[in-house]
């Protein structure tokens, strides 16, 4: 067990160390220059020559390569070069407001979707599960920029109004309190929650399919007990692994609901930093993300082979 | 129920609840806060203590103490959702209007410039040219800095100096790097020497990129200053949350005039659509940019007024007066009478732009309105025949796209109604990187006939806004090429008044001489003459006092809300 570990851990390095080189080639190599970036439109080439030299950049790529990794193994990550902030502080400062939203979401899909998921498969193709598959598609296929500012709309504007209130019911944008965590977390819930909720349905069919619920039902079980103590709990495996990944792709992928809710995480963050030619910053958030996924990774490797030990062996 | 969780969810669920926990509580964050004053303030018992934190910067301050018996007003919060972040607290370094805005009310500038183009005194009293290359400028007396510091010409003088040295990159240095020496031989008077005679650096010393700035913050370096802002104006920084916010509060101890509204938040909605919402809903009282689309639907409610006013932008195409056919003066003036710019402002821009009637805009010093160029197809084709051009001559106009509003439509708009009094025009764009270089080469290499390009006149001066695009020393040369006159523009006489306006010191003949280069220039025609872009912005109908002004800045110092 203790040696699988070592090993899993240390195949950490390469995978951090490709994705920093990534990161950095791949910003170098789109177009636009962050010293023009931080002169502003009519600055003089006097300004932005000195910008570059400062920033390093006339550097050839490789040198800015290992002077990078350099001053990173030794914790430094590097400065905003646009405010002037430290990289790591400015990414601990968005992530929990990222963490938060990606988990309510994630219970929000979870509850939803398991439950249509359970409905459909108890009765396929009535018209509850039809009910319910309809509004699993639609959860994947609206935008979500069109969910979020209709939801806006709503809640904000045209709800308020009919009811002659003052103020809004839940605040358009920003964070800060329960309220304005509602809307970000129905938007970025939707596209998870139609997928858990097609999932569910798909394992429960082939699980209500199997010889022990039959035997179940044969030797007079409550059909309630059937579903959920028997059918459900097998069933929810895959769904609970799907759960996880979803939950790193909430993490990364809140970009859009963030933009649109002005929430502030790190996916705004980055979104902001890539238009500003940010380089410390950008990748600072990638690198910070990609530790992010090969840790959940780690972890859930380890457990597997805690829970199953024909991983370990393998 | 219980039974259905595996042990293996179990794990997981509690995984992701313990990361949770985890990066909430390790990250705390601690947003960026104004540093404490370093000398503590005179006792001052109506000002809010200003060390305490609000938990939530977003909403109204709660008072410290409990509400006192006696009836005390509750603080005037005004909420401004704006579409971008600050880039900095630097003011010497930030080039953005977001950052202006913000910036500029805790900093202030030697002189300011009103919305309607008049130079007034702010940190400074007066102005006084006392040598052919030496200036002096008298000080207000009894300012001081918020953190203590009085403000006075040994104050003054440390913000220049650091916006000279090269190495401190102030965005804004060449407005002032004709100053070679900067003397305080009193407490209250600056002398700035000069290279040369150069009378616009007064109007340079209204741009917010040499605002004054605490010495005693510009001692302590970069860290401090990107950390924290100390300057001598009407609001405090009281909290920067990066992305989210930035909060400002009243200076309670501010020379002039105090602000009515006690705090107002900069609150960051990138999304157009949401900050509409805001406004709309009341979660906002005042939405920056919005778009021109949506201008006739918010002018029906009542709740709003839609603000409008003119940007430094003006947004032109440039004839190269040296190549064929635009070598003739008929020809530009026909392009001129042709291209239907009401027609543009109108349709493409849903009336939220202005149609150009000289080559700088009304806020900027020396304006002189000229007589529009209006459509005249007839007159439009008699010039060209009368130069000698056919009918369906060939001409190139390059264009960009995507840098400036609807620039590719207005390219193609061009393009049409020249159709009309005869002239082929084809359409040629560049990625901008490419652009700039390509319609401004040096004379050698260049091959552009027209080309469309934006400039703004951020100074809010005419030396700026004609000496960089009309004066022939501004000829492009060399590779990347430097100097604007991409038209090869060259009439002694206008060369003449645009150098005299930069040794005038008397701000009326100054403007005189501003009116007759640019009759000069209008009836040479060297340009298209456009459009300048307009902002638009929704303010609640209870907010009163708000100035939006064309250097698009918002200003709230005198603004109040019910």
């Amino acid at each position: 067990m203790t040696r699988y570990i070592i090993r899993r851990i240390l195949l950490i390095i390469p995978v951090l160390f490709g994705a920093s080189i990534l990161v950095f080639t791949a910003l170098r190599l789109a177009p636009g220059d962050p010293a023009t970036a931080l002169a502003g439109e009519q600055a003089t080439p006097e300004l932005v020559a000195q910008i570059r030299q400062d920033m390093g950049l006339n550097e050839p790529l490789p040198v800015q390569y290992l002077i990078y990794v350099g001053k990173l193994l030794q914790g430094d990550w590097g400065r905003s070069t646009k405010t002037h902030g430290r990289v790591v502080e400015e990414i601990m400062l968005r992530l929990p407001n990222t963490v938060l939203l990606a988990t309510t979401s994630l219970a929000f899909a979870a509850a939803i979707g398991i439950l249509l998921g359970i409905l459909a498969s108890i009765k396929p193709y009535s018209w509850v599960d039809g009910g319910s598959m309809t509004m699993a598609l639609l959860g994947v296929s609206m935008p979500v920029f069109w969910l979020g500012l209709m939801l806006m709309a709503f809640f904000a504007v045209i709800l308020p109004r009919a009811l002659g209130m003052q103020s809004p019911i839940f605040p358009p944008t920003g964070s800060g309190t329960w309220q304005h965590l509602v809307m970000p977390t129905i938007t970025l819930a939707m596209n998870s929650m139609a997928i858990l909720a097609r999932m569910t349905r798909a394992t429960m069919l082939e699980v209500l399919r199997q010889d022990y619920v039959r035997t179940g039902r044969a030797k007079g079980l409550r059909e309630r007990a059937v579903i959920f103590r028997h059918a459900l709990r097998n069933a929810l495996i895959p769904v609970v692994t799907i759960m996880g990944l979803q939950f790193g792709i909430l993490l990364s992928g809140a970009v859009l609901t963030e933009t649109v809710f002005a929430w502030p995480g790190i996916g705004r963050l980055l979104v902001d930093s890539i238009s500003y030619r940010d380089y410390p910053m950008v990748q600072g958030i990638i690198l910070f993300i990609a530790i992010g996924f090969t840790f959940v990774n780690l972890v859930v490797d380890v457990l597997y082979a805690f829970l199953d030990p024909r991983i370990r062996y393998a | 129920m219980s039974t259905i969780w595996t042990k293996r969810s179990f794990v997981i669920v509690g995984l992701l609840v313990a990361l949770t926990l985890i990066a909430t509580a390790c990250a705390a964050p601690e947003p960026t806060k104004a540093p404490e004053p370093t000398k503590p303030p005179a006792a001052q018992p109506t000002q809010p203590p200003a060390a305490t934190k609000a938990p939530e910067p977003t909403k109204a301050p709660e008072p410290t103490k409990p509400p006192a018996p006696t009836a005390t007003p509750r603080p005037k919060v005004l909420n401004i959702v704006s579409g971008t972040d600050i880039e900095n607290l630097m003011m010497h370094r930030v080039t953005s209007s977001p950052s202006f805005t913000v910036l500029q009310h805790i900093y202030e500038t030697l002189f300011q410039i009103t919305p309607d183009g008049k130079i007034e005194p702010l940190l400074a009293e007066e102005f006084k040219a006392t040598g052919p290359t030496e200036y002096t400028v008298k000080l207000r007396k009894g300012v001081k800095f918020t953190d203590g510091t009085p403000f006075n010409a040994a104050a003054a003088k440390a913000n220049f100096d650091w916006v000279l040295k090269v190495e401190n990159k102030a965005a804004y240095r060449s407005l002032v790097d004709t100053v070679t020496d900067v003397k305080a031989p009193a407490e209250d008077t600056i002398v700035l020497t000069t290279k040369e005679p150069f009378s616009p650096i007064q109007i340079h010393l209204t741009h917010g990129g040499i605002a004054m700035v605490s010495p005693a913050l510009l001692a302590k370096g970069e860290d401090a200053l990107a950390a924290g802002a100390i300057g001598t104006g009407p609001y405090k920084l009281k909290e920067w949350k990066k992305g989210e916010a930035v909060t400002l509060e009243k200076n309670n101890d501010y020379w002039g005039a105090k602000a009515i509204i006690d705090t107002v938040v900069f609150k960051m909605v990138k999304e157009d659509g949401a900050r509409l919402v805001a406004v709309e809903s009341g979660d906002a009282d005042v939405a920056v940019r919005v778009p021109p689309a949506e201008m006739a639907r918010l002018k029906t409610n009542k709740d709003l007024d839609v603000n409008v006013t003119d940007s430094l932008r003006t947004i032109y195409i440039f004839f190269n007066v040296e190549k064929k056919p635009f070598d003739d003066k008929r020809v530009r003036q026909a392009v001129n009478f042709c291209v239907d710019k009401k027609a543009i402002v109108d349709k493409l821009f849903l009336g939220a732009a202005r149609a150009s009637d000289a080559p700088i805009v009304p806020a900027v010093f020396g304006y002189a309105q000229q007589k529009a160029y209006d459509r005249d197809v007839a007159k439009a084709q008699a010039l060209l025949k009368d130069a000698g051009i056919a009918a369906g001559t060939k001409v190139v106009l390059h264009h960009p796209t995507g840098r400036y509003v609807q620039d590719a439509l207005v390219a193609d708009a061009v393009r049409s109604q020249l159709k009309d009094c005869g002239l082929d025009v084809e359409l040629k764009t560049l990625e901008w990187a490419q652009y700039v270089p390509a319609v401004r080469a040096e004379r050698a290499t260049n091959t552009t006939q027209f080309a469309m390009l934006g400039w703004g006149t951020v100074t809010g001066d005419a030396d700026y806004g004609l000496y960089s695009l009309f004066h022939k020393a501004n000829h492009p040369k060399g590779s990347p090429p430097v100097g604007f006159n991409g038209s090869f523009y060259d009439n002694a006489k206008v060369n003449e008044l645009l150098e005299k306006g930069r040794t005038e010191t008397d701000l009326k003949k100054r403007a005189e001489l501003y009116a007759e280069a640019q009759k000069l220039m209008w009836d040479d025609a060297p340009w298209l003459f456009l459009y300048s872009e307009v902002q638009v912005t929704a303010i609640r109908k209870n907010v009163t006092g708000l100035v939006v002004h064309p250097q698009e800045r918002l200003i709230t110092f005198k603004a109040d809300k019910k």
